[in-house]
């Protein structure tokens, strides 16, 4: 079953998949194209994620260096220096090379966090609408996981484990489990209801096959473009953390870092903690511009 | 009505006991032996070992769970580790200051989200709703610190030399009201967006329904339709959204507090995590987790205020 199918099944649950469907399998991916926001967020994010993957190479200068020339403006300001294409920071060092590394370690960040903790969720959620004997336990302890919110838990886990970017990675995650695992819940329940599951176990098959072939692929979906909208969230938070001193230590390059660090030059040169935080806001924006325009296309339901 | 309360309030007690377990426990896996760092690192080990007896970590877990529980009954959060005052009193001094801020962070940023939100969705499909909605994006997508250094150059520095740093005094003077504007803007500005959306999604939602066009048969003036009829039944997933939204809020008020110096009580605990001040720190985190569930209380009275239906 592709993607398409999938998206159909979990949107229009009284519809049998066969017969909806056929006229939606090319059309999603050419939906998204005639977005013209959701291409320009798109494009934007892979030109960040590729010049994060490439960073060795496309370094003007070492992002770990000092130099002599401290605080200088980006090229287009008065005083900029075309080797130092958005200027140097407090220390020196080259603000374009710092944001190349940075945004690769913010992305990483971001995606290991989205990743586990979306998948550990969506299990959750998952196993919850397929065996309802687990599903109020499951809901209340979401529930209990519920009210601790993200930074809270990276507080606490930066607490105990000291700084750096692993506990921020497992707050991130950890805090992305119990809202994935209710939407998925969401999802699941309304898969579960449909007549193809009924005829599954009228069948014979196993629990495991149920839950692999029958609910598993026509949640998947649905279940990802939810998960890709966490990211931008995701991201926010644990620039949030780097920026309070609980991130990643210091001579790595962080953009919430960065931002932090600047802001001790902010009345003199606020170049160093501007273009950082740009680059974040950057980010957010086009991860949720994307998502937005990837859940109107594939899966309307999920709107509200 | 009540009976909704007194269920959320049984459902509160496993969220607490919870909360109480994950405060223990954090205590617990602190690095280094508690024992030791209250007798200080120069203490001969018969002190330490005398320290240990008497804060009762030679015993089981069990028993130091209860001990602890028995402790917080009673209010006793312990002592910092850095200024030796009492947890309760430093959090207690804290407390006010960020119920300050929160209040004044939402006091206006609800009512323009909800009147911005409501905006959208009447003119659906206008240059307004466009740039209604492109600004909520970039709203839920800016970094708060961010919007917190642009306040600080702005409108603390260039423009309008407001107050950046600490707490001016009291609400009710004018040195009090004028050092929590810029935090209290800051910290709101991350709440529009959210609120917008849901404003507008629910209003949209809402305008569908049979009611409305009852209302509009009836002859009531398009004003009236959408205040009485359209927005006063939007509004509850709203209120639901804000109370999912009070984690993010707690977050936002800890980064923007740590910008603005604000002496509350997420300033307090970033600063006792920097400072290995785990005593405090573990009183801070609980305070937040029980202002998160308080705050989720009161969401839940006011929906079943606002929705009949819910309180059957």
């Amino acid at each position: 079953m592709t993607l398409a199918e999938a998206s159909t099944v979990a949107a229009a649950p009284a519809v049998p998949p066969e017969d909806a469907a056929p006229p939606r399998r090319k059309s999603w991916f050419r939906r998204l194209l005639r977005d013209k926001a959701a291409v320009a967020a798109m494009t934007v994010l892979g030109i960040i994620i590729f010049g994060a993957i490439f960073a060795p190479l496309l370094a003007t200068h070492d992002p770990y260096v000092n130099s002599r020339s401290v605080m200088t403006p980006p090229v287009w300001q008065a005083g900029g220096d075309p080797a130092h294409l958005l200027g140097t920071d407090g220390q020196g060092r080259d603000i374009f090379s710092r944001i190349l590394y940075g945004s690769r370690l913010t992305l990483l960040i971001g995606l290991i966090s989205v990743g586990i903790g979306g998948f550990i969720g969506s299990m959750i959620g998952l196993l919850s609408a397929f065996y309802t004997r687990l599903d109020a336990w499951l809901m209340r302890l979401m529930d209990m996981m519920l009210s601790f919110p993200a930074i809270l838990l990276g507080l606490a886990l930066v607490a105990v484990m000291g700084q750096g970017a692993v506990p921020v990675i497992i707050a991130l995650a950890v805090s992305s489990i119990p809202d994935c695992a209710r939407i998925s819940r969401g999802i699941a329940v309304g898969v579960m209801k449909m007549e193809f599951i009924e005829a599954g176990r009228a069948v014979g098959l196993s629990d495991r096959d149920l839950f692999r072939k029958y609910l598993l692929r026509n949640c998947i979906s649905s279940i990802m473009i939810f998960i890709s909208l966490r990211f931008g969230q995701v991201i926010l938070i644990g620039a949030a953390l780097s920026f309070l001193g609980l991130g990643a230590r210091p001579p790595m390059a962080e953009l919430g870092m960065m931002a932090s660090q600047g802001r001790d030059y902010l009345l003199f040169a606020p170049h160093i903690a501007v273009i950082p935080s740009v680059v974040i806001f950057i980010i957010v924006l086009c991860a949720n511009v994307a998502g937005d325009a990837l859940r109107d296309v594939l899966d309307p339901r999920l709107q509200a | 009505m009540i009976s909704t309360i007194t269920d959320r309030l049984l459902l509160s007690i496993p969220v607490l006991f919870g909360v109480l377990l994950f405060g223990f426990l954090l205590l617990q896996l602190v690095p280094g032996d508690p024992a030791q760092v209250v007798a200080g690192p120069m203490a001969a080990p018969d002190v330490v070992e005398a320290i240990r007896v008497q804060m009762g970590l030679d015993q089981p877990m069990i028993y130091q769970f209860w001990a602890y529980l028995e402790r917080m009954a009673q209010g006793d959060m312990g002592r910092s580790m850095i200024s030796n005052k009492a947890v309760t009193e430093e959090l207690w001094s804290a407390i006010g200051p960020t119920v300050e801020l929160m209040v004044a962070c939402l006091i206006w940023s609800v009512p323009l989200g909800i009147a911005m939100g409501t905006l959208a969705a009447v003119l659906r499909g206008s240059i307004i709703d466009r740039v209604i909605m492109g600004l909520s994006v970039a709203g839920v997508s800016l970094p708060i610190f961010f919007i917190g250094l642009l306040a600080v150059q702005y409108f603390g520095v260039l423009w309008f030399q407001l107050p950046f740093i600490g707490r001016g005094g009291p609400l009710w003077s004018v040195d009090g009201l004028m050092h929590l504007i810029l935090p209290a803007v800051s910290l709101g500005a991350i709440m529009i967006g959210p609120v917008a959306r849901m404003t507008r999604s629910s209003v949209l939602e809402v305008l569908k329904l049979d009611h409305v066009r009852t209302a509009r048969a009836k002859g009531l003036t398009e004003t009236q339709v959408i205040l009485r009829h359209g927005l006063r039944n939007a509004l509850i997933p709203v209120v639901t959204l804000i109370g999912l939204q009070a984690g993010y809020l707690l977050g936002g008020a800890v980064v923007t507090e740590t910008i603005f110096s604000w002496p509350g009580i997420g300033r307090l605990t970033v600063g006792a995590i920097l400072s290995s001040d785990f005593t405090v720190a573990q009183g801070a985190i609980l305070v937040f987790a029980l202002a998160f569930i308080i705050i989720n209380l009161i969401v839940d009275v006011l929906y079943s205020l606002l929705d009949p239906r819910v309180r059957r």
